[in-house]
């Protein structure tokens, strides 16, 4: 022990090496093999073509991967939907949940927990069970939205809720703002609760309450959480899966493709693997185009 | 005065609305279990006429408790390995001072970017590979990567907080590192762990894009798969249907209800 020298945090540099190879090790290697390499074998992968039965029969193709996602009318449309659902998820998610968020926090006296309890409860709820069941509520003959408006004389789209590519994205919406609001709403109103009654209490000799406190008051100080929160549901749009393999299988006539179901429809269903790691590696790029933002933004929080 | 009562009004309607938003698709799923599927048909809007149970015996009949059983076993092995493995890293890069740090946290905020359809066909191949398809393992083994850097993060946060007297005393009393981790600072991250534990068997439960590729045959099948076997066999028989996803709700929900505090409160702690 004396013999070991002790640095400003006090540890032994020759054991401690030792010990922090092994705490680091695994940790590294999960996501290395899982996570790292699988990225460098799409990149790779992508410059050629293969097949599921094929594995070990690669051909190098360059960019034509690349050059047929550019003449994909499918491949833009995934990416235009994702990206609706980035604008569509923020507005509805962190929009809404910005306002559920500011009532609880301030606009209420009864309730606060039933109604946080209630809107937060489909965040728990898996999206395939969340999908089945707004499945059943879209269905044209046994769902409850045909026939409540049909109850009251309104009219219901020809084609279906699902069925329509010009609504279909927007049900999606629907469903995916059921899921994800409370989840927004309660981080939100984590933010809004470290902002203290001084303050409030400050805004108001100046004449601000009400609505006005919280726009030109509480939303300012609460700007790093909302910042996080923009970024975790623009993230979390390009990982949509779920919603759109559940209700509609991407149709109707790829209307309503995203990034995620049209490469997994591209590599399991018709087996086109390097077209689908060419999408992959697309997808990569935005994702780590984001990521970096959210590594800016929790610097500057 | 009356703008203070509008704008309450306002308040509690938004909520109020929010929540029967929320509340009417669990409803339709609890009231079209008890309905025939003559009822759904007729009636689609009107309740069951009689409590009737014999859409849970179908969907029981169906395996769903092979399908929760395999849930909970991917669940558990999963968190377990990923808040471990997590905290130790998070722990060296919260506390030693090590030179390639700086860029192991790079790399983990890159994997926490990184979504699993980037990765999906060298992913497949990889499980193949190791001969882990069709098996829990298969899941298990990339959840647990894609668990960590996220996991890693929360716990960096933590240990940053955490107070450096208690470990500056465990080294003069000759710990090593290793020991500090394991004896001192695992037992005071309860609510860190906790936190992390929580947010990832949620996300890990209703986990369905790996499992739909690593897990074709019924007997390794998770939960949200086994949900869409019951929807793809039954079409239409929309009370068996909804009996099954009652059936693997449910339990959930409890749980949910009795601890949502701990919930609310874990989630609440990402945006800092």
């Amino acid at each position: 022990m004396n013999k070991t020298q002790i640095n400003s945090i006090g540890f032994s540099l020759s054991s401690d090496r030792v010990s922090v190879i092994i705490l680091l090790i695994p940790a590294l290697i999960f996501c290395t093999v899982f996570i790292f390499i699988p990225a460098f074998w799409a990149i790779v992968g992508s410059f050629y073509s293969y097949g599921m039965t094929s594995l070990n029969d690669w051909k190098w193709v360059g960019f034509d991967n690349y050059i047929k996602a550019s003449q994909d009318e499918f491949f833009w449309i995934a990416l235009k939907n994702n990206f609706i659902i980035v604008f569509a998820s923020i507005v509805l998610q962190v929009g809404v949940g910005t306002i559920l968020a500011a009532i609880l926090d301030r606009g209420i006296k009864y309730g606060k927990v039933i109604f946080r309890t209630i809107i937060f409860t489909p965040m728990v709820i898996s999206s395939v069970a969340v999908s089945i069941i707004w499945l059943l509520i879209y269905d044209p003959n046994f769902g409850i939205l045909n026939n409540i408006l049909k109850a009251i004389g309104l009219p219901t789209p020809t084609m279906g809720w699902l069925g329509d590519p010009d609504i279909s994205i927007w049900m999606i919406m629907i469903v995916a703002g059921w899921q994800n609001t409370g989840f927004m709403m309660v981080l939100i109103l984590a933010g809004l609760q470290g902002v203290s009654k001084e303050v409030y209490d400050a805004a108001e000799i100046d004449g601000a309450t009400g609505v006005k406190a919280f726009w030109y008051i509480t939303l300012p100080m609460i700007r790093n959480i909302l910042i996080v929160a923009i970024l975790i549901t623009t993230i979390g749009a390009f990982k949509v899966f779920e919603f759109v393999y559940v209700l509609t299988q991407g149709g109707p006539s790829n209307a309503t493709q995203v990034l995620g179901t049209y490469i997994y429809l591209q590599a399991f269903n018709l087996l086109h693997m390097g077209y689908a790691n060419a999408l992959s590696v697309i997808l990569l790029i935005i994702a780590l185009i984001l990521g970096w933002f959210q590594l800016k933004a929790s610097r500057r929080a | 005065m009356s703008k203070f009562k509008l704008a309450n009004i306002f308040a509690y309607g938004f909520v109020t609305l929010f929540s029967i938003y929320v509340l009417l698709p669990i409803i339709v799923m609890i009231l079209t279990t008890f309905k025939t599927r003559k009822e759904i048909f007729l009636e689609p809007l009107g309740l069951p006429g009689q409590f009737n149970f014999s859409s849970f015996e179908k969907a029981l009949s169906i395996g769903l408790g092979g399908f929760i059983f395999n849930s909970f076993l991917v669940s558990l092995f999963s968190v377990i390995l990923i808040v471990i493995i997590s905290g130790m890293a998070a722990y060296v890069l919260a506390r030693i001072d090590f030179r390639i740090n700086r860029y192991v946290y790079l790399l983990i905020v890159a994997g926490f970017a990184i979504p699993p359809a980037a990765v999906l066909v060298p992913l497949y191949v990889t499980v193949s590979n190791l001969g882990l398809l069709n098996s829990i393992y298969g899941v298990v083994m990339p959840l647990t990567a894609f668990g960590i850097p996220f996991t890693v993060i929360l716990f960096y946060a933590f240990f940053l907080d955490f107070p450096k007297e208690v470990e500056e005393a465990a080294t003069i009393d000759g710990c090593s590192k290793m020991q500090i981790f394991f004896r001192i600072i695992i037992p005071l991250s309860g609510p860190a762990i906790a936190s992390a534990a929580i947010f990832q068997t949620v996300w890990i439960w209703n986990e369905f894009l790996l499992a739909l590729i690593m897990l074709t045959s019924d007997e390794v099948k998770t939960l949200p798969l086994g949900l869409m076997k019951l929807r793809g066999e039954w079409s239409s028989d929309w009370p068996s249907i909804m009996a099954g996803l009652t059936i693997a709700i449910l339990p959930v929900l409890i749980v949910f209800l009795i601890f949502q505090k701990y919930f609310v409160r874990s989630l609440a702690g990402l945006g800092k």
